[in-house]
This record gives C-alpha cells, sequence and structure tokens, in this order.
C-alpha cells in the first residue's frame, strides 16, 4: 500500500523541483477591512516554510527570503484567513474581513486544520471562549449540550469524568468513548486536563473526517489543542473562582411516622411502635461543599521563539462529608524556529491528584436505610440497624466514619516534535509522544465494631499501584499547493505506539499501627500478605493517507485511508484498511448563486467511510490458564495451588467495523448572521463484539463467549443554527440552537435468535435489561404492571395464583395462564433519542451574560433503588403518597409489601428520563481599559457563574442522568452520586 | 542549477529514507507479536508433573463453589425434600418456594446453575484425564491423580443423575461441535458410565493418604459412592458386597455424633468423603464455601436459610441424640456457649452447618465448615438396607443398629422385611438429616415421594416431579438436542 503513495510524492516532488524560484523580501500592512484600522499581531505565514511575522502597532510587517513564487497566509483571530501569491511583489497590504461565523474559522481536523468551509464532514468545533466562560472541572463537561449528537453524562463525583457518546452507542460490549487525540497524543480520558488550558475542541462526528484515526475511531474522535503562545508582548492572566456546591433534587425519602404506618401495613398491624424519632439520611451525609479553582499562565514569544506556560489548582470538596478532591495541573510549551525552514517544539503537561474518597454504595445505604434508625444512640455508639425488627442495614454514617481510603496520580503527558519545510510545497512532520500515569490507592479497614454488620475481627490494608506508560512515533509529509484553480493538499504518515500498563498491589491483615504513616503491607501479619499483580501491552503500526482536493473553491473532495495493525488480533488478522470519501459542493459559489443577497453561503455534503473500535478485550483469543483462588485445594487444612484451562475463548475476535454515511448541508443566511448546519448520518457496526451464552456441557469457566456477531446501527438528524447579531453598538447577541435524534437498534446477529440479559439488579438473577434483534441495545425488560390486584380473591383467580392483594398484576402475554419467562416485554430504552441544546450569549457595553440549556427526552431510566430490596428498605415519599393501601386506593402503584414477584423488573420501575436543565448562567462584567491601565493591567472581567442551578424532571430520584457500567446495563439507577449546582465567584486579570 | 537539484535530490533521499526508516522498522515481523502479558496460556500448561498436580487441585476446589454447595444444590435437594423449608424472611429468594411446592418451571435460574456447576467440575477432570497422561511424571502419582479425577468426575455425573435423569455424557474435552453438544444419554447409560469411573478409580485409589493428602479421594470414597450409585439402581447384590469392603478398610463410627459436624471432627475415622473448606488469612477468595453461611442464623451469624421443619423435628425418636445435634432451636444455647438468637426470624436452623462464634470469621461465617458428603453410618445404612431386600436379616439388623446404638437409641428386631425396610429408611432420614440432600432423592428411589411429600402439603406429581426440568436455555442453546423430561 505504501508504494503507490510513496510514488505520488516522488511525482509531485519533482514537479515542484522544476518550478523553484528565487527570493524577495516582502513588506507591507494588514488592516481591517470595514474601518481600515490597523490589525496588531496578526500573523503572516509563508506557506510550507517556517517563515512569517507578527504585524506591529501599525499593523506592518517585513519578511525577508521569502521565495518569489511563495504564498502568504494571513490570519487574525475573528477575521477570515487570507492567502495571497507573492508572484514576486515586494510590497502588500492586505484587509482582512470580520469572520462573522462559524464557517470562516480554521478547524483542526486529523494532522492538520482546515478551513471549516472547506470540510467535507461532520466536524464541530469548540473554542477556548466557550471553556472560558463556564468554571466546568472536566473540559468534557463543558461540551455537554453544545455539539448536535454529543451526548454527555455526567457524575457528580469529584474528578470524576463523564461519560461521553458521540451519534449513538456503537457498541454493546466493547468500548463506547471516543478517541481523544491532545496535541497528537493519544489518550483515553481528559480528567487530567485544565479547560482554561484548551484553545480549542474538535469532534469528528463522521467517517470521512474521523477514518484518518481507523480503528480507533468508530465512537467519534475528540481532537484538543491546547493554547501555544504567540509573537509578541508577554501575557499574563490569572483565572480564579470560589464557590459553593448545594445538591439540588433531594430525593424526599418517608420519614419514621411515614415508614412505621408503610412496615406496619407491610408485615403486620402495630409491630412497629409509632412516634420514633426520625433520621433523615440524605441529610446526614450530604453537605454544602466548597471548590475553588485558580490558574495563572503566561505566553508569549519572538519571532524565533514562542512559549506559553501555565500552572493551576483546583480544590473541590465532595457534597458527601469527606469527601475531597484537588487537583494540580501545569503545563509548559515552546516552539522554536531554528532556522527559516525547520521548527522544532515540545509541549508538556502535568497533572497531578490526591483525593479522600467515600465508600461506593453510600447513596445506596442512605436510600435504604429506614429513618426509624438513629445516627447515634444516647451512648454515642453508632446507631444499630440490628437493634430494629428490619433486617441488616449498614449505618451510612457508620461507613463513612469507617471508610478510609486514600487515592492519588500522577500523569505526564508530552509531545516533542520536528519540522521541516522545503521545495515551498513540503512539510515533513516527525512527532514522538510520551505518556506515563501512575495511579496509587490505600485502603485501610481498621479492626473495629461499629454495628452488627458493619464490624471487622482484624484490621485489613490493601494498597495498590498501576503504572501506564506508552509512546507514540508520527512521521507525516504533507504536500500542499495550488495550481490555478486546483487546490491540492497530500497527507501521507506512519504512526506506531506501544502501550503498556501495569498493576501491582497487596493486601495484608492485621496492621495494628493506625496513624498514617504506619500503613504499609510490612507492618501486618505476614502470614495474610497476599499481592496481586497483572499487566498489558498493545502496540499498533499504521499507515495513512489523505488527498483534499478543491477545484474553484467549489467542488471540494477529501479522500482518507489509513492501514492499521494492532497486536491485539493473531497473527492472521492483525491488519485493516479504513478508507474514506468525502464529497462537497459549494453552490453559492455558483454563478447561479451570485445575484442574491440572502444566502451568504451554502454547501452540500456527503461522506462515507469505514472505522474501526478496537477497544474490545486484548488478547481473548489464546486460551489462558486460570489459576484462580477458589480453585485452590485444601488437604488437612492446608492450602494447594489449583490452575486448570477452564475459559473457552471465542474462534476468533477481531474489532467492530462501522461504516457510516452522512449528508450534510450547511448555510449562512442575512449577512452570515444566521447560519445553519443539518446532517443526516446512518452509521453501522458491522462484526459487533456480542456475548452469547455458552452451553453447560462445555463447562467453561466463562458462561458465554464474546465473538463478532452483531450488526448495530444508529440511524439520525443533526440540527446546529446559530443567529448572531447586534442591536446598536452597545449590544450584541447570539442566540444557538442545535438538536439531534438518533435511533439505536440491533440489526442483526450472526448467531440468531439468541438475546443478551443484563442489567443485574444484584437480587439473585434478575435482570433488568435485554438486547436483541430489533430492539435498542439495553433495552428494559420485564413484565408489564396491568394493574394492582384490589383483593386476594382477584389474585387467586388470575394468573398469578400465589400473588396477595396489593401486588402487581402482570399481563399474560402468551396467555397461557402462568406468569413466566415468556410474558416478559420491552419496557423502555436507555438510549437517548432526543439531546438538544440552547446557548445563549448577550453583551451589553461591559456586562456579558451567559445562559446554557441543555436537555435530554425521549430515554427511559429504570429505577433500581425502588426495585433493589430485600426486606425493610426505605420508600421514597412519592411511593409513600401513592401506594396501594385498601381496595380502590391505587391500580398503579403496589402496596407497601414490595417482595417475591413484585421485585421481578417490571414496568413499574421504568420511569421517564427526560429533563431540561440550565447547564451554565454566567453574568460577567469586564472593567474598561481607562480603568484597568492604570493598574498597568490589559483586562480585568469578573464574573457570577452558575452551574447546573436548575433541572427539570420527573423521575423519582435524584438525577437523571445515571448512566452506567455498560450500554448493555445503562441507565440503571443505582447508587448514583446525586447531581450538585455550583455558584461561584471568579475573577480573571490580564497583565 | 544542477548543483542546486544534486542537493536538493540528496535531502530527498535522506527524507524518503527516514520515512522508510519508520517502515521499514515498524513493518518488521516481530513488532505486532505482542505475547499476552503476565498471562500463561494453554500451550504452557499440562508440561510437568506440578501442572498435574494443580489440575487435580483445581477439580478438588471447585466442589465448593456457589452452585455446587450453596443454593442451587440447597434448593433441589434439600427444600424439595421434607426436611427442610426455605427459611430466612418471607421475600428473601422467594424463587425457592417453587422447589418446596415443585413448582418450579425450566426457566429457574438454579436450574442451570446446577446443571453448570456440575458440568464445570466435569470439564475440569476431563482436561486432568485427557492430558496428564501425556506428562512425563512419576507413574504411580500420574496413576492415581487420574484415578482422583475419574472419582469425581462421576461424583458430578452422580449429581447430574440424580436431579435431571439421563444427561449429556461429555467424556472428554469437546473439541467439535457434535462432542460440544450431545445429546442426553439415557438413565441406564449415565450410570453406567459412572459406575465405570468409579471401578476404574476404585481399582487405583490408596486406602488412606499421608497428612499432606488428607481429603483426597481413596479407594473407600470410590467403592462406598460405588454402593450408592448402586443403592440407587436398586442392585442389592452389589450395594451389599461393595459395602462390605468398605467395611473392612478400617472406618469406624465415632462416639458423639454431635462432634462428627464439628471442626474438630472432619476428616475424622467415620469419615469417607469430604468436601474440604478452609478459611485462608487474607485470602477470602479461597474461603469460599458458603454452605455454612447460607444456612446459619439469620441476624446473628448468617442468612438463616433451609430451615428445618416440624416434620424433622417431629420425626425422631425420643431419646435420639441426634435430634438435639441436628437442629439448632433459636434460644437456646449451644455446648460452645454461643446463645442462639431468641429473636431470629426462623425457629429452627441446620446445626450440622453450624460453626461456633469463636471459629474465625474473618473472611464470613462458616468458611471452615466441611461438607461432608459420605459417612461410614451411611455406609451401614446402606448395607443393611440392601441385606434386608436380600432376606440377609442378620446383617441388616447388625448395621442397623450399629447406627442407632451411636444415637442412644435401642436396638431394633427384624419382623418383616417390610418393616425393616421402613425402619432402615426412617434411620437414614435422621442419620443424614440435611446433610448432604439426600433426603429428597431417597423418597424418589424409594417410589414413595408423592405419598410422603403430598402428605406434607407439596405438590409432587408421579411421573414428572421424580426429576427437575432441564434448564430451558441449555435447551435452546443446543439447538433442541436436549429433550425437555416429561410434564415440565
Amino acid at each position: 500500500m505504501k508504494q503507490p503513495l510513496l510514488l505520488f510524492l516522488f511525482y509531485l516532488l519533482t514537479f515542484t523541483l522544476v518550478h523553484a524560484q528565487g527570493t524577495v523580501t516582502v513588506a507591507g500592512r494588514v488592516t481591517d477591512a470595514g474601518n481600515n484600522d490597523p490589525l496588531i499581531g496578526a500573523s503572516i505565514q509563508v506557506r510550507g516554510t517556517t517563515l512569517g511575522a507578527q504585524t506591529d502597532a501599525n499593523g506592518g510587517f517585513t519578511i525577508a527570503n521569502v521565495p518569489s513564487d511563495a504564498t502568504l497566509v494571513v490570519s487574525y483571530i475573528g477575521y477570515i484567513d487570507q492567502t495571497i501569491a507573492v508572484n514576486g511583489q515586494t510590497s502588500i497590504n492586505i484587509q482582512l474581513q470580520p469572520a462573522s461565523t462559524e464557517l470562516q474559522q480554521v478547524v483542526v481536523v486529523g494532522y492538520g486544520t482546515q478551513q471549516k468551509r472547506d470540510v467535507t464532514g461532520s466536524i464541530s468545533s469548540v473554542k477556548s471562549q466557550e471553556f472560558e466562560r463556564q468554571s466546568s472541572q472536566n473540559p468534557v463537561s463543558s461540551i455537554q449540550g453544545k455539539v448536535a449528537g454529543v451526548q454527555v453524562t455526567n457524575s457528580g463525583a469529584p474528578g470524576a469524568s463523564p461519560q461521553i457518546r458521540v451519534r449513538g452507542v456503537g457498541s454493546a460490549q466493547g468500548g463506547v468513548e471516543p478517541l481523544y487525540v491532545v496535541d497528537g497524543t493519544f489518550v483515553s480520558d481528559l480528567s487530567f486536563l485544565n479547560p482554561a488550558d484548551i484553545e480549542s475542541m474538535e469532534i469528528l462526528k463522521d467517517a470521512s473526517s474521523a477514518s484518518i484515526y481507523g480503528i480507533r475511531a468508530a465512537n467519534g474522535v475528540v481532537i484538543v489543542t491546547t493554547k501555544r503562545g504567540k509573537a509578541g508582548q508577554a501575557r499574563i492572566n490569572y483565572n480564579g473562582f470560589v464557590g459553593v456546591q448545594r445538591v439540588t433534587n433531594k430525593l424526599e425519602m418517608t420519614d419514621a411516622r411515614e415508614y412505621t404506618e408503610l412496615y406496619n401495613e407491610k408485615n403486620a398491624p402495630n409491630t412497629l411502635t409509632p412516634n420514633l424519632p426520625s433520621t433523615d439520611w440524605y441529610d446526614q451525609i450530604l453537605r454544602t461543599a466548597m471548590i475553588n479553582n485558580h490558574q495563572v499562565s503566561a505566553s508569549g514569544g519572538s519571532e524565533k521563539m514562542t512559549y506559553s506556560v501555565s500552572a493551576g489548582y483546583l480544590n473541590q470538596e465532595g457534597i458527601v462529608e469527606g469527601h475531597k478532591y484537588e487537583r494540580i495541573t501545569a503545563r509548559a510549551q515552546q516552539d522554536l524556529n531554528l532556522s527559516s525552514r525547520i521548527k522544532v517544539g515540545y509541549s508538556g503537561i502535568f497533572y497531578g491528584f490526591r483525593s479522600r474518597d467515600i465508600p461506593g454504595s453510600i447513596f445506596y445505604e442512605a436510600f435504604v436505610l429506614p429513618p426509624i434508625v438513629p445516627v447515634r444512640k444516647p451512648n454515642g455508639f453508632y446507631g444499630d440497624p440490628a437493634n430494629f425488627p428490619i433486617g441488616n442495614f449498614a449505618n451510612p454514617q457508620a461507613s463513612l466514619d469507617w471508610y478510609n481510603q486514600r487515592s492519588n496520580g500522577q500523569r505526564l503527558t508530552g509531545n516533542a516534535f520536528g519540522e521541516w519545510n522545503f521545495l515551498n510545497a513540503f512539510t515533513f512532520r516527525t512527532s514522538l509522544g510520551l505518556d506515563y500515569a501512575i495511579n496509587e490507592f490505600r485502603n485501610f479497614r481498621s479492626e473495629d465494631s461499629l454495628t452488627t454488620i458493619q464490624k471487622s475481627e482484624t484490621s485489613f490494608l490493601r494498597r495498590s499501584r498501576s503504572k501506564a506508560n506508552s509512546w507514540l512515533w508520527e512521521n507525516t509529509l504533507t504536500f500542499q499547493k495550488t495550481f490555478g484553480d486546483h487546490e491540492l493538499t497530500v497527507l501521507a504518515g506512519t504512526s506506531s505506539q506501544e502501550a503498556f500498563n501495569e498493576t501491582l498491589g497487596g493486601t495484608v491483615e492485621g496492621v495494628t499501627y493506625e496513624t498514617e504513616a504506619n500503613l504499609y503491607l510490612e507492618n501486618g501479619n505476614q502470614t495474610t500478605l497476599r499481592a496481586f499483580n497483572s499487566a498489558g501491552r498493545e502496540k499498533f503500526l499504521s499507515y495513512f493517507g489523505r488527498i483534499n482536493y478543491s477545484f474553484m473553491g467549489k467542488y471540494l473532495l477529501t479522500a482518507t485511508l489509513r492501514y492499521d495493525g494492532s497486536s491485539k488480533y493473531p497473527k492472521s488478522d492483525q491488519y485493516d484498511y479504513f478508507p474514506s470519501i468525502g464529497l462537497g459542493w459549494v453552490l453559492s459559489e455558483e454563478s447561479f448563486m451570485k445575484n442574491q443577497e440572502v444566502i451568504n453561503f451554502l454547501k452540500l455534503r456527503a461522506s462515507w467511510g469505514k472505522l474501526g473500535n478496537n477497544n474490545v478485550q486484548p488478547n481473548i483469543t489464546s486460551t489462558p490458564v486460570s489459576n484462580l483462588p477458589r480453585y485452590i485445594a485444601f488437604f488437612n487444612g492446608i492450602p494447594n495451588s489449583g490452575s486448570n484451562v477452564t475459559y473457552v475463548p471465542p474462534p476468533t475476535l477481531l474489532w467492530e467495523v462501522v461504516k457510516e454515511t452522512d449528508i450534510g448541508v450547511e448555510f449562512a443566511f442575512l449577512n452570515n448572521r444566521l447560519t445553519f448546519e443539518a446532517d443526516w448520518y446512518n452509521k453501522e457496526t458491522e462484526n459487533g463484539v456480542f456475548t452469547i451464552p455458552l452451553i453447560g456441557t462445555a463447562g467453561a469457566e466463562n458462561s458465554s463467549i464474546t465473538g463478532n456477531y452483531a450488526t448495530f446501527r444508529n440511524r439520525g438528524i443533526e440540527l446546529a443554527a446559530r443567529w448572531n447579531t447586534n442591536i446598536g453598538n452597545d449590544f450584541s447577541y447570539s442566540i444557538g440552537v442545535n438538536f439531534a435524534k438518533n435511533k439505536n437498534e440491533v440489526i442483526g446477529l450472526a448467531t440468531g435468535n439468541t438475546s443478551l440479559a443484563a442489567g443485574d439488579l444484584g437480587l439473585g438473577g434478575y435482570f433488568s435489561t435485554i438486547s436483541r434483534v430489533g430492539l435498542p441495545i439495553g433495552s428494559f425488560y420485564g413484565y408489564i404492571v396491568d394493574g394492582i390486584f384490589q383483593s386476594d380473591v382477584e389474585a387467586d383467580e388470575s394468573a398469578q395464583p400465589n400473588a396477595s392483594a396489593g401486588d402487581f398484576r402482570y399481563r399474560d402475554l402468551n396467555g397461557d395462564n402462568t406468569i413466566d419467562e415468556r410474558d416478559k416485554a420491552v419496557l423502555g430504552n436507555p438510549n437517548p433519542g432526543i439531546l438538544y441544546g440552547i446557548n445563549t450569549s448577550f453583551t451589553y457595553k461591559n456586562i456579558d451574560l451567559q445562559i446554557d440549556i441543555q436537555g435530554v427526552a425521549d430515554v427511559d431510566i429504570y429505577n433500581g433503588n425502588r426495585n433493589i430490596r430485600f426486606g425493610n428498605e426505605n420508600y421514597d415519599q412519592d411511593f409513600y403518597d401513592n401506594r396501594w393501601r385498601g381496595p380502590g386506593t391505587s391500580n398503579t402503584y403496589p402496596s407497601a409489601d414490595l417482595t417475591g414477584s413484585n421485585l421481578d423488573p417490571n414496568s413499574f420501575y421504568v420511569e421517564s428520563g427526560d429533563y431540561i436543565r440550565i447547564r451554565n448562567l454566567q453574568l460577567g462584567y469586564t472593567f474598561p481599559t481607562t480603568t484597568i491601565s492604570r493598574l498597568k493591567m490589559q483586562g480585568l472581567r469578573i464574573f457570577l457563574n452558575a452551574q447546573n442551578p436548575l433541572t427539570i424532571f420527573d423521575y423519582n430520584g435524584f438525577s437523571p442522568e445515571v448512566g452506567g457500567p455498560s450500554p448493555v446495563s445503562y441507565g440503571i439507577d443505582r447508587n448514583v452520586y446525586p447531581l450538585s449546582a455550583t455558584y461561584n465567584l471568579g475573577v480573571n486579570v490580564t497583565f | 542549477m544542477k548543483n542546486r537539484l544534486y542537493q536538493k535530490k540528496h535531502k530527498f533521499w535522506l527524507l524518503a529514507g527516514a520515512l522508510t526508516f519508520g517502515v521499514f522498522y515498524s513493518c518488521s515481523d516481530d513488532f505486532l507479536d505482542v505475547p499476552p502479558e503476565g498471562q500463561a496460556v494453554e500451550s504452557q500448561f499440562f508440561q510437568t508433573q506440578a501442572h498435574a498436580l494443580q489440575a487435580v487441585n483445581s477439580i478438588y476446589g471447585n466442589l465448593r463453589e456457589w452452585n455446587n454447595i450453596a443454593f442451587a444444590h440447597l434448593a433441589l435437594t434439600t427444600v424439595s425434600s421434607d426436611d427442610a423449608d426455605k427459611g430466612s424472611v418471607p421475600g428473601d429468594a422467594g424463587f425457592m418456594n417453587l422447589y418446596d411446592q415443585f413448582t418450579v418451571t425450566p426457566t429457574e435460574g438454579q436450574l442451570n446453575g446446577y446443571w453448570v456447576g456440575q458440568y464445570q467440575g466435569i470439564n475440569l477432570a476431563n482436561r486432568v484425564l485427557d492430558n496428564v497422561p501425556n506428562i512425563e511424571m512419576d507413574e504411580a502419582l500420574k496413576t492415581r491423580l487420574l484415578a482422583e479425577a475419574k472419582f469425581l468426575r462421576a461424583y458430578h455425573y452422580f449429581n447430574l443423575v440424580r436431579a435431571f435423569g439421563g444427561v449429556p455424557i461429555v467424556s472428554k474435552v469437546p473439541e467439535t461441535p457434535e462432542e460440544l453438544n450431545p445429546a442426553r444419554a439415557t438413565r441406564e447409560e449415565t450410570y453406567a458410565f459412572i459406575e465405570q469411573n468409579l471401578t476404574d478409580a476404585a481399582a487405583v485409589l490408596p486406602t488412606a493418604y499421608g497428612a499432606a493428602d488428607i481429603g483426597r479421594a481413596t479407594k473407600g470414597a470410590a467403592l462406598g459412592m460405588l454402593a450408592k450409585v448402586k443403592l440407587y439402581q436398586s442392585e442389592w447384590q452389589d450395594v451389599l458386597s461393595l459395602t462390605e469392603q468398605v467395611m473392612g478398610l478400617g472406618y469406624s463410627l465415632t462416639p458423639d455424633f454431635y462432634q462428627i459436624f464439628r471442626i474438630s471432627g472432619e476428616n475424622n475415622s467415620e469419615s469417607i468423603f469430604e468436601i474440604q473448606a478452609q478459611t485462608i488469612p487474607g485470602n477470602c477468595d479461597a474461603s469460599n464455601s458458603q454452605w455454612a453461611e447460607v444456612q446459619a442464623v439469620r441476624e446473628q451469624f448468617g442468612w438463616g436459610f433451609f430451615t428445618p421443619t416440624e416434620d424433622l423435628v417431629n420425626a425422631f425418636e425420643p431419646g435420639d441424640v441426634r435430634k438435639e445435634a441436628t437442629i439448632l432451636f433459636r434460644g437456646e444455647t449451644t455446648p460452645e456457649g454461643d446463645l442462639i438468637n431468641p429473636n431470629a426470624p426462623n425457629p429452627r436452623y441446620n446445626q450440622k452447618a453450624y460453626v461456633p462464634s469463636s471459629v474465625t470469621q474473618a473472611c464470613g461465617y462458616g468458611k471452615d465448615q466441611n461438607i461432608r458428603i459420605l459417612r461410614y453410618a451411611e455406609i451401614l445404612l446402606m448395607h443393611a438396607e440392601a441385606a434386608n431386600e436380600l432376606g440377609q436379616t442378620g446383617k441388616a439388623e447388625s448395621s442397623l443398629n450399629m447406627v442407632r446404638e451411636r444415637a442412644g437409641l435401642d436396638p431394633i428386631t427384624f419382623t418383616t422385611k417390610e418393616e425393616m425396610r421402613m425402619r432402615i429408611w426412617h434411620e437414614r432420614r435422621v442419620e443424614l438429616a440435611l446433610e448432604n440432600g439426600e433426603r429428597f432423592y431417597d423418597l424418589v428411589r424409594q417410589g414413595r415421594a408423592e405419598q410422603v411429600l403430598r402428605a406434607h402439603g407439596k405438590n409432587f406429581t408421579t411421573g414428572k416431579n421424580e426429576v427437575f426440568p432441564i434448564p430451558l436455555n441449555q435447551i435452546t442453546l443446543s439447538g433442541g438436542k436436549l429433550v425437555q423430561n416429561p410434564g415440565y
């Protein structure tokens, strides 16, 4: 594959060689095309070289040694780039048009940049300003509701990364997170990045734009470009805020009186004495938490060298008592022009965090523990649920106090590159990326007896350290040349990568010294010492190329090809081709569109491409030896190691293949004040990884095997519009609206009519979801509730003779007068059908206001908290208010006796997950230049910010943002970290 | 001009070199050749004597798996009988009632768990039997290990045949779809396969082991198990001769019935085969036997399932020491000094699964409790039953009375064969109650399950409930090759 490409490059090279000519010195001035004001700090670049200059205070510039046939590229933030052929001229004055629409902006594509107007695929771009005008701690949270077709599901936990899905879920059991590329380095999430360090974030949504990343691009690609220094005076900036976080939409539970009433209804009258004191467990564990964030940055440089450095500190408390997260971020970047043709540079990002953690099940514990249990007894001991006739429960306060876990991690992500421009048209770039991360935690459970079930005979210490490091070496050669009406860019490259990870840890009992300094494995009872150690290694080898061709700026073509190899797969099947093609037609450049004023820009585009998802378990194809603790045999009480071959691997397991078609249209109307973009896409995942049950006679340790059995489809539309204008000189505003509709479906299964049950509720084989042909991935599944039995007689006469009054009446779907597996039906869909966002910005004189609204509709949640009951768990207020409590009281809510068949997954527990939220509200005031120049400041802005101040939903839970461990077990509410609103006061100073 | 061109060309080749360097370096065949990091693979196993030992150990270790000894096992064998109720609190694990009432349908999850659990054990044994013969190692040890694997394979098939009737026989590691998905053998074929395995094992296994190997299958275990397999087929002459062979191996009844089920009574002189369990401090994944925990006093020690019925309490004759040793009443104080929670939700618990609170609970309750699979007392009762059927009344009396005497009861004198048979069956019930799930299968074997269980208020239907349904998903996975039991 590489040979024709090299030949082609060779041809281009010789073609250019023949045309090489002499050099000139060019001088001139850059001004605003509207008012002729000089543009200070505009960049003039000689294409294909590192030659360039910045305009001075008068907009002037001079560049020596410019090849006389060179092309100048002039750019300035907020203006449209202009290219000018030198053609031997020595004096060139340039007038730049303000870029009033995003169509004219430059977007980052894989291994290069393009003007948005020339892009043939679907790329959404979020610029630094969008990150600055909100105070999210995670960059991914910042784009929630900003980009059509991108679903962001937040976790309320400090330091946690949101789940992000581009155009639905394309995989049931493989990874569904997009690929993140930070300054050319592949990373798996962005939690190590400070949003304030981001210059732009591009989301490559369709195959034509993403397929340059081949086997990793199936879930979309998020390219993050961090800020780089610009030549000119040093700019020093401080950006900080302090604030508080408070839980919103607190779930009301019953109080002691109400609970007692329910308990007595469930069990027997008067079994629980009334008038017990009441504890609100959520009030007990939740708190108002502090957050503060500081970031200092400096950037600047000269023609020869530019730099930027920054350091940030975040201190965030969780809304649960004891939860704390601290983050340090630091970044340094430098670009050096060694000669007029050679440029080198590097960027490095350091990230460090430490946290005090909370037990994973604390929210579930607080949900289930009846309010009749006190936090503490009069004697000061923890309130013990065992003192009440309610069964085994943990006291959440005791859980919090007993839990002792600290985590910390450090990560260094860096990239160094060298760039060589030659023959005015070629750029060779080599870049080496390194990523090194360490994560540690230590968990200590002291020897203690807090309640009947929260006790430990011996202390227990676990320490673990995991390390991940990788290198990535990429080489690209870019050819860029304009031949008359033909503009051609050709890219060819290679990429190789190795990633390694290892976890090493141990556990020990009987550590009797409990100070932090003594919590090490060596201080425990050495006869109980155990170690664990595992690792993984993966390598990639890839070749890729891209051709961008434009004729008269009217007809656009993008073709890419990537040839990817991965060590995850068996030797015979390590490589695959990932091609794509995109076509664009800028109608507004056609003569028949020239004589009208309404439409300023109109482009039709269509693309098709193939992508891969290699995010499936590695080495699954080789049969491992199972050396499991449960295979240890005891003889005379002495353990003897046991191992065997018990895992049955699938025949072969390869990457998933996504083939995606995208058809789009882009408009700009009314002097570019209104822009509109629409896309239709059809994304089909072939060879989808799907688990099928393994026949029992195989006797395998695994009850199922995973193979490339399924075909999935996501099909939908995306609309985005923005209205941008000003009224007079003092008031300007912009309103952006985006909307996306997606339909997800399993459309084929090679193994026939099998289905995959998942969403285990932990009740002993109660699965709440199913994935099978014709349904969305992970559909909720169970019995349909047809009402409530109003009397025992009614139940006796039904298909559920063992049921009693107040129990669910399930629909007997097959009419055989028994209720069993065959009567189960699809109850809901956890994959949102509709995502939307409204992003507004208003500026009046020095005051600015942003309001961002975001919502999700056509989605369901499985209320696991209500369903997962073992006995006398607490009830939510809504249940208390509406429950069945005698004939005729309710035909929708059951009685308090939620046991037995009432716990089978059923439609009662499936609720609408629709919500609408004010995601970000920011009011800012920018001090006038006259005021602050006396303080030697260049800029000063103060702001008030509210994040998630209002979320509206019907769901009976803390948060409609539920998420889940995998697409087949998604949207099941079990112990979700409650969402909170954050209110901040911040300041931004530039010197 | 020429010189410049040369220079440029020179640079071009440098560039081409740099690119191709990357390419060739990468293209070298082994760049993507990455062995599974930190993971031994199949081809590296079954190479040494140590591997042979580890592989056989895995079959023993697997015996304590959840499916094999906890909910699935106890649902099928114990809740189904008249000895135990579901226990715990009403809403907890409601599906157990389906086994109590014989309303279980083929989709119920424990069925599949039990099925899969047995075949997992069979697969571990098949791996050994297929691969260990090729290992160069001590031949005597190799022969013994293969015999142990055969014993354990037979154990699993015996569980299957009693629960489901004839089952698919997988006698080697499956390589073809046909071998992976065989049709059900008949009950007779399944029994024949079990007998062959046990006969082979008995011919090789030693009568006893050194201290480091106590708990491995012995000749006595193989013969005793074979006797029981024969008992289920009413092959009385074989039962008689096999039990007599075991009786010649030096086992004896221990004097204190209660102590058999304590930690100190593990692997005692009466023990023929036990599933070995142990707490290893710091390794709770290996300390995983939940047999005692699921039956332990609720709201004090464990989950409180599989509680003794009143019918069982009343079955003990006055003066029978086994009653107090088998049934743990709430409010009682055990000989070890534990006061059983007077407010526990169930009136009675299984005392054979009782582990004193002084025993470590570092990995949870009762992880040290071995499960008694075959005791000498059962050999004597099988011997008595066979002798009675064959008209050898003296032998029947003598073996039966040895068991009764230890229980503190008066000896029985033979009257009629039928009377004696009822006596022996009764003795089996009270001697083995709640120990290893014998009662339900005994009632089926004895042909009186419907009579006894219906009297106990259960919906047992003759011609259907002698066996449980084959799990529906296994039938589906077999593509319909597995045929469902009648009535389901």
